[in-house]
């Protein structure tokens, strides 16, 4: 039997961005809000010390049941598919993007501007840290530039981190602390964070993962959430180009369909399964799929590429103190002018990698018992390593596309999604620019510590990806409006990483968070009660 | 349940390669860690997910038959060459019984549930111990536990009872 279930506003996804718009209509507006997750719930924090356990002896994920079997797709994408979302696993980097992001075509003459400025999304940049609970550090204003501080104390550095920000000085070049969502004060009710390094898996509950706001909006009687509920595909008004309804399987009642009918639909499904719906609800007024009348929708895929490695260093640390705070700089995000394009941070950590205990010595003998102390200490006593990182920002190319793959379907018979990266000419040659110059850059900095760069190595892995739905004021280029409204559909909005026109040199969540709340600003405006 | 592993070969084998300084008590809290762990043990788990991976990845079948054959089978030898239990061999010659299979392994440790060899696995799970690493370094890291923010950056305390350096 069909149910039907009706709202002002219908949300498509269960994660983080979700929950920024969710939380924001429910503060600001009386509309009633329907939240739409096909996975169901995960470990509770309750559970989470136990799993974090297993984590640790086995490697076991901490987050049973935060898939569906038959729900994924080939290409680089998150397989977590529950209510939180990815930002259930996350570590809680929350960086900004750089004022230069929005506007690298003005600048330096390479990939697209975007249709907002940075002065556009600060305010939502910070709205965003103080619904998450940011805990950072001030860097340097002409590159950390912010309006208002953080609203908490940055996480304390450690003695490792210390020690390796007295060496990050010496090289001049500025290093700070990574801004994170893991609580330095009680906040909103949560933990402050107990340093337990296992940030995928918080404890304490110190880390902020998007449940939290759900369980608060649902105990406030503030939104229904359907989770188990796979939204299949948007049906559109008789007559008009409005949305009507959201069809959707209910998966402990497959043969029960549900629909859900809103006045206004907001998709807030991730930078894959976004697209996916708009592609799989084709219809003969829309062959190619919702919202894609210019065929611009599972385009401009994109997420940055890095060159990470490891630097020896002539100083006593102790690894496994807090692995899971590091250092970051922004400094080559904000580069000036340029002879050749190149943007990317810098990140810091702590590691073990080449004094780790062993079973064989470098001539191949087997160690035992206390030969194997020995040759460990002998590593450890007055060397150590820094692990870095460098995000670099990759061009976006309009061929790089989510389709649907007719080989590949779930129980039901819907294709699924396939994404193919492709990065733009203009990065493909700039690269060996790009990467040399890095390489130098890691290089100055061993030399300023008295070390040497142990190994390097470069990934192509699109990560913090975004895009397929990216934003713009021109419809023939862009799907979405500044505000997330799709040009095609004026009751339908996308949000967060699918709308981004590039994704930078940082972690994209809180950039794809601050759009959301742009998005929900103007769907607060949309007459609801 | 599993079949629970002989414990005193384990235990004979846990004196020729864990490190003389732990001790019997100390060796004894290794060997016993162990085996809870070994207990507690889930073929064919779920891991955790890679990220940006599609497929769902899960830890190999059941090792502990193996290593419980292995046991056993360093008795049996021992017996056949010796006319004696493996606990009753001097270190160097117990060292050189368990040569052969961890000859195949290294440079690294790897992962307990993954030792082709249960004296590897018992290293294993040994050496990238939080208490393996205070040893190492003769400080109170105390690797993966819980802790307040206060005192972030003090240098870690010395170990009480020594080691390090």
């Amino acid at each position: 039997m069909k149910r039907v279930v009706e709202s002002d506003v219908c949300i498509i996804g269960a994660g983080i961005t979700a929950a920024m718009v969710a939380e924001r209509l429910a503060e600001r507006t009386s509309a009633s809000i329907t939240v739409i997750e096909a996975g169901g719930r995960t470990a509770s924090l309750a559970e989470r010390t136990r799993t974090r356990a297993r984590m640790l002896a086995y490697g076991e994920n901490p987050y049973p049941n935060d898939h569906i079997r038959d729900q994924t797709g080939t290409g680089a994408m998150y397989r977590q598919m529950v209510v939180g979302g990815s930002a259930m696993h996350w570590g809680g980097a929350i960086p900004r993007y750089s004022p230069e992001d929005f506007r690298i075509r003005s600048l330096y003459g390479v990939g697209f501007d975007w249709p907002i400025s940075w002065d556009d999304i600060e305010p939502y940049y910070q709205e965003a840290e103080e619904r998450i609970g940011a805990a950072g550090e001030q860097g340097p204003p002409d590159c950390d530039p912010r309006s208002r501080p953080y609203p908490m104390p940055p996480l304390p550095l450690s003695y490792n981190l210390a020690r390796m920000r007295e060496w990050t000085d010496e090289a001049g070049i500025p290093f700070w602390t990574q801004p994170w969502a893991r609580n330095t004060e009680p906040y909103r009710g949560r933990n402050v964070c107990q340093r337990c390094d296992t940030c995928a898996v918080c404890p304490t509950g110190a880390k902020y993962t998007p449940d939290f706001a759900f369980d608060q909006l649902l105990a406030a009687g503030r939104i229904d959430l359907f989770d188990r509920t796979l939204v299949r595909r948007l049906t559109l008004d008789p007559g008009s180009d409005r949305i009507a309804l959201a069809e959707a399987a209910d998966r402990d009642s497959p043969d029960d369909p549900v629909e859900f009918r809103a006045g206004t639909f907001v998709i807030a499904a991730g930078h894959a399964w976004s697209s996916h719906l708009l592609l799989l609800s084709a219809n003969s007024r829309f062959p190619d799929g919702l919202a894609n009348r210019t065929g611009n929708v599972g385009r401009y895929m994109t997420g940055h590429w890095y060159m990470s490695g490891y630097i020896d260093l002539p100083m006593r640390l102790y690894p496994g103190v807090f692995a899971n705070n590091s250092l970051l700089s922004h400094r080559f995000a904000s580069p000036g002018p340029l002879d050749r394009y190149l943007r990317h941070d810098l990140r810091l950590w702590e590691s073990n990698v080449g004094r780790a205990p062993r079973l064989t010595n470098d001539d191949g003998r087997l160690l035992w018992g206390d030969e194997i102390m020995a040759d460990w200490r002998a590593r450890t006593a007055s060397g150590a390593t820094a692990r870095i990182r460098a995000y670099y920002d990759v061009i976006p190319d309009r061929e790089s596309r989510l389709t649907l793959d007719r080989a590949n379907t779930n129980a039901l018979g819907d294709p699924m999604p396939r994404i193919d990266y492709r990065a733009a000419d203009a990065t493909i040659d700039l690269e060996p620019h790009t990467l040399g110059t890095i390489r130098g850059r890691f290089e100055e900095l061993a030399r300023a510590g008295g070390g040497a760069v142990r190994s390097t190595r470069t990934s192509r892995l699109f990560e913090h990806p975004g895009g397929g739905c990216r934003m713009g004021d021109d419809p023939v280029t862009s799907v979405v409006d500044r505000r997330g409204r799709t040009h095609d559909h004026e009751n339908l909005f996308v949000v967060g990483a699918p709308t981004i026109v590039s994704s930078g040199c940082a972690n994209g969540t809180l950039t794809f968070c601050a759009l959301s709340l742009m998005a929900a600003e103007e769907i607060g405006k949309e007459g609801l009660r | 349940m599993p079949v629970p592993l002989p414990g005193g070969t384990l235990r004979a084998v846990a004196e020729a390669v864990l490190p003389g300084e732990l001790a019997a008590e100390g060796r004894e809290r290794a060997v016993a860690a162990f085996e809870r762990w070994s207990e507690g043990l889930e073929p064919v788990a779920e891991l955790s997910h890679p990220y940006l991976v599609p497929e769902v990845r899960y830890s190999g079948p059941d090792p502990r038959p193996g290593w419980v054959a292995q046991l056993e089978g360093l008795e049996k030898e021992c017996e056949s060459r010796y006319g004696k239990g493996f606990g009753d061999l001097d270190v160097p010659a117990r060292r050189g019984m368990l040569a052969r299979p961890l000859g195949q392994a290294g440079p690294g440790l790897g992962s307990p549930a993954s030792a082709a060899h249960v004296a590897l696995a018992l290293m294993a799970h040994f050496y990238t111990s939080p208490v393996a690493t205070d040893l190492c370094y003769g400080r109170v890291i105390a690797k993966q536990q819980c802790r307040g923010l206060e005192g972030a950056l003090g240098e870690p305390a010395a170990l009480a009872g020594g080691g390090g350096p």
